[in-house]
């Protein structure tokens, strides 16, 4: 499908304090979009568990945000410890995040079940200590 | 009212007006709108009305007054056959201290009401309806106060991902609309339409949620009356009362009301760590636009309104909005114990009746439903290129507020790039004729 719009952030990590921008964003640019609010607020909540996660854990990452015709692909690539076991970190609940993190009110082990969720396609691909990518196709529901 | 030529839902009203004669163009109704909604060319101001959410920013600033509130005025009424006051709490706030509900009351009759309406057990009822609602509630947090007209279209506007959590209760003052209409049409055996319902408004978005109703079904109100348009007369009554002894006019009904008047702060029994309550739309957008990006948590309910320090400070109000407030903090400490009839019957009604919006609340489409995501893309594109043609001063000179709007209003078609001053120089000339006159 022929891609329509294409956007790229860049993120840093433990940037708490600007964690949030870049999903709110993607929701301005969806919402001039005319993208019906059930599809965006799929987006959206995947951008935001994606964004939280590089600000928690990774150094550095960008998100790779593209529109066409009937869905919208998020491709998330972050410089960082990575992933040891995957289908762990997909469980709801599992948590690697410190007690200062929750206290700041994250890390209750829901963000890449969350982005699962919310996806059509989901793909993680992680190497440990270097990064992870992960690969999100969210697509407009008829009934949504 | 004068609209955007090439803009298109001709069936969306709004609760003011723009008289286009007055109108100067001073743009300070365009710099003023929250939503960018209002252009200035030609020297007269133009709305955009998909985009209005009718908060009367526009109205405040108008330094020719060109812009006025679509409200009745009591001979407006005279169709009616009985006709019932409801005035808002702020209303009572407006007085001297020792000018009490009580007499504000009788001040209304005489003005040519037949009643005046016990608003506070329609507030009792509605607390209770979104209690239980947030109680119940198992979707998406924080839910959002539905009682101010203008927090409903900001965010059927500007947030349209929020919109399911826009609380589906309907307003107090409708509920009291539809319980007026319902005793007065048994007692009196006249048939409802006969009897009008008039909500006493501090604002005039009050106005366009009766024209209006944001969830598209017939308001059980006939109209506003704002609090401006009869302050003289109820204080001049009020004078006159004065030097009546007691009991001698007027008495029965307005003696028994307002002894439970909550004056504004409508849910100040909720729950206090999930709960925000929010005034003044500058404070809500902040909010708004925070939990879009997820750094509000564990709030539950967020009471909004958008007038800076609530409904006392509507833009029909004519008190002083911080003495207002000191009269209202006053009315609240002398508000008495609850009767157990009053009880009773908050019991009685909560549980006969239904206090749910009639039809559900959908985000506003801000353009022609037909317009297909191509071109809305290249739109977009087109607007973020011509932002590096503009200077991003946001003078307004172009007759848009910022240069962002002038920039989608080019890619739209409605606007001419060239009427921006560091584009065309000689367009200076032009704004020469509409402004040295």
């Amino acid at each position: 499908m022929a891609e329509l719009l294409r956007q790229c952030f860049v993120m840093q990590g433990r940037n708490f304090d600007k964690a949030g921008e870049i999903s709110g964003e993607i929701k301005v640019i969806l919402r001039d979009l005319g993208i019906n609010a059930a599809y965006t607020r799929r987006v959206v909540i995947v951008a935001f568990e994606a964004e939280m996660n590089v600000v928690m854990y990774a150094q550095s990452g960008t998100l790779t945000f593209s529109v066409t015709e009937d869905a919208i692909d998020l491709i998330i690539e972050d410089v960082g410890p990575g992933i040891p076991d995957i289908n762990l970190a997909l469980q709801e609940g599992y948590s690697t995040a410190s007690d200062e993190m929750r206290e700041m009110g994250f890390g209750f082990g829901m963000g890449l079940p969350n982005m699962k969720k919310n996806s059509d396609e989901f793909r993680i691909e992680s190497v440990v200590g270097k990064g992870t990518t992960v690969y999100a196709t969210v697509r407009h529901h008829e009934d949504a | 009212m004068q609209r955007c030529g090439t803009m298109k839902t001709p069936e969306l009203t709004h609760g003011f007006e723009i008289d286009i004669d007055r109108c100067e163009g001073t743009m300070s109704c365009m710099r003023a709108c929250p939503t960018h909604a209002i252009r200035v060319k030609d020297g007269k101001a133009r709305l955009i009305p998909e985009q209005c959410i009718d908060c009367g920013s526009c109205l405040k600033v108008c330094p020719t007054g060109a812009i006025s509130a679509a409200t009745l005025t009591i001979a407006d009424l005279d169709r009616f056959r009985f006709k019932v006051a409801v005035p808002a709490p702020a209303l009572f706030t407006q007085f001297a201290r020792s000018d009490t509900p009580e007499l504000v009351g009788q001040a209304l009759l005489l003005l040519g009401f037949d009643a005046v309406w016990e608003y506070a057990l329609d507030i009792e009822l509605i607390n209770r309806a979104i209690r239980d609602f947030v109680r119940r509630w198992n979707g998406p947090f924080p839910l959002i106060s539905s009682s101010c007209p203008v927090v409903v279209r900001l965010v059927q506007v500007s947030y349209p991902t929020m919109v399911e959590q826009l609380i589906p209760i309907d307003a107090p003052r409708e509920i009291a609309g539809r319980e007026i209409k319902r005793l007065y049409s048994e007692k009196l055996k006249i048939p409802p339409e006969e009897i009008a319902a008039i909500y006493i408004t501090p604002c005039q978005g009050k106005s366009i949620s009766i024209l209006q109703p944001a969830e598209e079904v017939k308001s059980h109100l006939d109209g506003t009356i704002g609090i401006s348009e009869i302050y003289n007369d109820i204080l001049f009554n009020i004078r006159r009362l004065e030097g009546i002894e007691p009991g001698s006019e007027g008495d029965s009904e307005p003696r028994k009301i307002f002894r439970m008047g909550y004056p504004e702060g409508e849910f100040h029994n909720l729950s206090e760590s999930h709960y925000l309550p929010l005034t003044g739309l500058t404070d809500i957008i902040n909010v708004f636009d925070d939990i879009e990006k997820g750094k509000i948590r564990n709030i539950e309910f967020l009471e909004c309104h958008a007038c800076p320090g609530g409904c006392i400070g509507g833009n029909l109000t004519v008190e002083n909005m911080y003495v207002a407030r000191a009269k209202k903090l006053n009315l609240i400490a002398s508000i008495p114990v609850p009767t157990k009839e009053y009880l009773l019957e908050v019991e009685r009604r909560y549980a006969l009746e239904d206090f749910s919006l009639r039809a559900p609340l959908n985000p506003r489409s801000l353009e022609d439903g037909k317009l297909d995501l191509h071109e809305r893309v290249r739109r977009k594109k087109k607007s973020n290129e011509l932002m590096n043609a503009l200077p991003g001063l946001n003078c307004g000179l172009c007759g848009a507020p910022m240069c962002r709007d002038h920039a989608e209003d080019v890619a739209a078609g409605i606007a001419d790039l060239k009427e921006c001053v560091f584009i065309s120089k000689d367009r200076i000339q032009n704004l020469k004729k509409h402004y040295y006159r």
